[in-house]
Order: structure tokens, then sequence, then C-alpha cells
């Protein structure tokens, strides 16, 4: 448990993370802006997760063994690198109040939906406290163990999904349905940017990082768009374009409709299973991030004294946040996408403009 | 919940007494945080129906 965190594990997580969002808000944002062409949109989100994951990979070159802090600061200075911490302390509290509605309301949309929320989430926050006090290691570990039988559960659902697709609801597309993709592919390229997260754990990859490693940084950029791909055309070609677009959990009511072979049915319960797995891991993977913020912004050793507090305070801000279904999704569609755009993509952007600047100086220090 | 969590913090802050009070910053971090929270709790306690910040911007914005 000692050893240091490896580039496969935190591949892991970002798919892991990036998965929950693929299956309960990308269909529905997708239908709603593009309508039946929407599947292609994933497709557009390449456009931006190149050059952000090339942006990550000149980074972590130029800096090795230096997290998104300690990069910044030499980048910019301390004072600009604590007060760019503290915005991203702002983003990930709302960002973290959402996976939290996301969670509670999937478990009273699917089993229980007579349940107050505020029993869900603080079944979620004694889970997570008690993961975190075995270390964040634990978590990637488990982030890795994971991610192999989800992603062969989603496949044997793709499988059987397929005799049940209709042709009629992914075709005709047409160009003139292009621009629309487009804008559409904004809330794809808001849940890809999640692959920034890696920066925060950049230090503890080691300095020596090889060409096989950084591979791996574009092999996930390109699993997300297919993984986001093969979800979308799932749940349009089986639901429906227009009955997803005002669905909040699409993905759910797709696979309700489909059977393995006519022997077994009713997966809907494999997919809320793997829904809160998935919500578990991005709670824990955010709430080290969280608390990453507050080491650096008080310059702390120790952060286990944090958890508490901030439980408690993710308690009630996620009651403050949205309190309702409807809310949730406005909060969502109008606030969360576009934060994560900005410090997803904006903030990373003029990090690696600085860095490609200031090259020579760097060159000289490593 | 406000007052299971006021448990959990005392029962909390006795387990890890050695390093809150090893650092001064460390103490006041853990103070202001829980104040914070229970603040935010409080509020919740008085008024439970209080707008939301989505219900907010959504009335803001249009």
């Amino acid at each position: 448990m000692n050893k240091p965190l490896t580039i496969r594990q935190v591949v892991f997580m970002y798919l892991l993370l990036s998965l929950s969002s693929i299956l309960r808000q990308i269909p529905t944002a997708l239908a709603r802006e593009a309508g039946r062409s929407g599947y292609l949109s994933p497709f557009w989100s390449i456009l931006a997760l190149i050059p952000l994951t090339a942006i990550i990979v000149l980074l972590i070159r130029s800096f090795p063994g230096l997290n998104i802090y300690e990069i910044m600061v030499h980048l910019a200075g301390k004072v600009i690198a604590k007060l760019i911490i503290v915005f991203y302390l702002i983003w990930v509290l709302l960002y973290l109040s959402t996976k939290f509605n996301a969670y509670a309301l999937t478990l009273q949309f699917t089993l229980m939906p007579k349940t107050k929320s505020d029993f869900f989430i603080a079944i979620m926050l004694v889970l997570v406290y008690y993961a975190l006090l075995k270390g964040s290691k634990t978590i990637f570990r488990f982030s890795e163990f994971a991610f192999g039988p989800i992603i062969f559960l989603i496949t044997v659902l793709f499988v059987c999904a397929i005799s049940v697709l209709r042709v009629d609801y992914l075709l005709p597309v047409s160009t003139i349905n292009l621009p629309s993709t487009i804008k559409a592919s904004k809330d794809v390229i808001a849940v890809g940017g999640n692959i920034i997260l890696v920066l925060f754990f950049a230090d503890e990859f080691g300095i020596a990082i090889t060409n096989k490693q950084i591979r791996k940084f574009w092999f996930a950029s390109g699993l997300f768009v297919v993984i986001s791909f093969v979800i979308t055309i799932f749940t349009f070609g089986v639901t429906g374009p227009n009955l997803t677009a005002n669905l909040p959990f699409p993905f759910y009511i797709t696979v309700k409709g489909i059977s393995f072979f006519n022997i077994f049915e009713r997966f809907e319960v494999v997919v809320t299973m793997i829904c809160v797995l998935l919500d578990f891991i991005g709670i824990c993977i955010m709430y080290i991030v969280m608390t990453r913020c507050f080491q650096w912004l008080f310059e702390i050793k120790d952060r286990g004294f944090l958890f508490l507090p901030l439980a408690i305070i993710m308690f009630y801000l996620t009651k403050y946040v949205s309190a309702t279904q409807f809310e949730f999704r406005y909060f969502y569609r109008y606030i969360i996408v576009n934060l994560n755009l900005i410090f997803q993509y904006v903030i990373p952007f003029l990090l690696g403009l600085i860095c490609l600047l200031k090259r020579k100086y760097i060159k000289k220090q490593y | 919940m406000i007052y299971a969590f006021g448990i959990l913090l005392i029962l909390s802050f006795i387990r890890q007494k050695e390093l809150l009070l090893k650092k001064k910053r460390n103490l006041l971090l853990f103070l202001f945080l829980s104040v914070c929270g229970f603040t935010l709790g409080i509020v919740h306690l008085v008024s439970p129906y209080i707008p939301s910040i989505a219900y907010a911007i959504e009335k803001y914005l249009k």
C-alpha cells in the first residue's frame, strides 16, 4: 500500500469518475441539445480533449514530480497559485455537492422513492469517511479493481441490447444536424475534462515517467470518447432521443427494456449498483482533491482531521445547492457544465501557455 | 443530524487531540470548518425550506 501511485490507477480513476456522468447526464443533455443526431457529439469532443491531454503531458514532462499547485507556484508565483486554488476549492465544493445530489436522486428514482435524501447522503458520508481513513491509495486500488467488472457488465448489456436497437431512432442524420451536434458536445467536453484531476496527483507518480506511461493518458482520452459514444447510441437506440431528453436517468429505463437471450431480465438493479459504486469512487476522489486544496492553501501536512468537518459542510451544502430533481438538472446544466469548462480547460490552457513561454527557463531548472 | 455531527466532532477532536494541539494552524482550521458546518446546519434547522442556490440562480436569471 505504500507504493507510489501509478498512472494506470489514475487513468482508471478518471474513467470511472467520468462514467457516472456518462451514464446519467450525457445522454439526456445530448438528446436535448442535438436530438436524434446527439450520439455524434462525443466525436467532436476529441477536438478539445486532444489539446487538453497534450497540455497535461507537457506540464508533467516539464515539471516531473510536481502537482498542479507546485506547477502554478513555479509558473505564476505563490499568491496567484493560492488564489487559483481557492477558486478550484469552490468548484470542487459545488461539483461534489452535485455528485451527492446525483447519487441520492438516482437511488430515489430507482429503488427507494420514499426515502429522504438525508439518509442516502449520511450513509455515503460514512462509507467515504471510512475509505479515506484507510488512505487515498485504497481508493485508487479499488477503482483499478472495479474498472474491469464494470466495463464487462456494460459490454454485456450492450451486446444484449443490439437486438432491440431501433435504427429509426438513430437515422437519418444529415449535415444540417452538424451545428447542433457541435454545440451539444459541450456537455461531453465538460465531463471529459476530468482528466485534469491527474495533475492534482502528479506529485505521486515519481520523477521518471516513460513514454509508455504517457501513452496511457491518450488511451484514457480515446476510451472516454468511445464509452460516451457507445452509451449514447445504446440509450438513443433503445429509448429514443425524445424520451431520453426528458428522463433524469435514461440509461436505467434503457436497461429495463433488454434481456439476456430472454433468460435473464431486470438488469436495472445492476445498473443502479454500478452507479452507486461509481458515485462512491467519484465522491472519494473529489473529497481527496478538496482536502489536497486545503493542504496547499494552509500548508498543513496531515489532512485526517479535515474529513469530519468537511463531511458536515458537504451534508448541508448539498441541500443548499439543489433540493429537487429539477433544480439539480438546472444547476448541472447552467452552472456545473460552465464551471467545468473554466476549471478543466481555461486555467490549464493558460498554464500550458505560460509553460511554453517560459520553456527555456524551466529546462535550465530540470 | 446536527446532534450526531456534534457528538462525532467531539469524538474526532479527542481522537486527534495531539495532531490538533501540536499546531495552532491545524486547530484553527478544524474549528473554522466545524463552525462553518454547524452554521449551515443551524440555518437548516431553523428554516428547512430555505430556497436553494439553484432556485435563486434560476429566479435571478429569469
